[in-house]
């Protein structure tokens, strides 16, 4: 059995599909073409953040809440959309989808790994990041993928101008990145 | 002809890509750094750079996701 797996791991076609990256070349177009299928069968370009706010609105709901009121949950088809419940939801599916594939893809290259935690202030950079992140990513309407990758995609300007300012924010975060962890 | 290492387990990217070119200016030609990392981007943008610089670059799989970096300036 040992040999077998042994075996596996120096086939050609083994490493070329699970073990090394894709070039980042081979990622866009793989990219490219998930997208279209994604658009052609859900009728929505591709998003992962505004799935973040439907989840939360779920979890609201679940202790009782109701977010009728809110401004951001008030047009018909997002009401629809929560109406419909999380099982029904494409979104759901599709980050479900990346978090579920992302473990795949580790363990098929056996690389998965438990990482220590180096110091404290990873964990206080992740939360704060996330935080202004989620909250930014709702700001703007979408995040790196509904507001750049998908606009762009569909030729919208406002892509273009996301990406401008994408720069401007990565330009500052990596000083603040130098500054605190290096 | 010294060797040095560097540790960079549990540091996400761009870190190890960033300690990298800090401590390769203090190398003189010769050296070797082993940079142990175990995110698995850096065992990308870590070798591409140091490449483009016209180092000999080496990495080794020592364990299911951890790498040692061989970069020889």
């Amino acid at each position: 059995m040992k040999q077998f797996w042994e075996k596996i791991s120096k086939n050609r076609y083994y490493q070329m599909v699970f073990k090394n990256p894709f070039t980042y070349i081979t990622g866009a177009v793989l990219l490219s073409i998930t997208q279209i299928a994604l658009f052609a069968y859900s009728g929505n370009p591709w998003g992962v953040s505004g799935t973040f706010a439907n989840w939360g609105a779920w979890l609201y709901e679940l202790f009782g809440g109701s977010v009728e009121k809110w401004f951001y949950f008030s047009s018909t088809g997002a009401q629809n959309t929560l109406q419909a419940g999380i099982l029904n939801h494409t979104g759901t599916m599709l980050n479900v989808g990346i978090i579920f594939g992302a473990l795949v893809a580790t363990l098929l290259a056996s690389q998965f790994k438990i990482k220590k935690i180096k110091a404290f202030k990873q964990i206080v950079a992740a939360v704060l990041g996330g935080l202004l992140m989620g909250y930014g990513a709702r700001l703007a309407g979408g995040c790196n993928i509904g507001a750049l990758f998908s606009s762009i995609a569909s030729l919208s300007l406002s892509g273009w101008v996301f990406a401008a300012f994408l720069l401007v924010g990565a330009f500052i975060g990596s000083k603040l990145l130098a500054k605190f962890f290096m | 002809m010294a060797e040095y290492e560097l540790d960079c387990m549990g540091e996400a990217c761009p870190i190890p890509l960033m300690k990298t070119e800090k401590k390769m200016e203090t190398l003189v030609a010769g050296d070797v750094l082993v940079v142990h990392i175990d995110h698995s981007c850096a065992m990308k943008n870590v070798p591409e750079w140091a490449r483009k610089q016209g180092f000999n670059v080496e990495v080794e799989e020592v364990d299911d996701g951890e790498w040692d970096v061989i970069i020889e300036k």
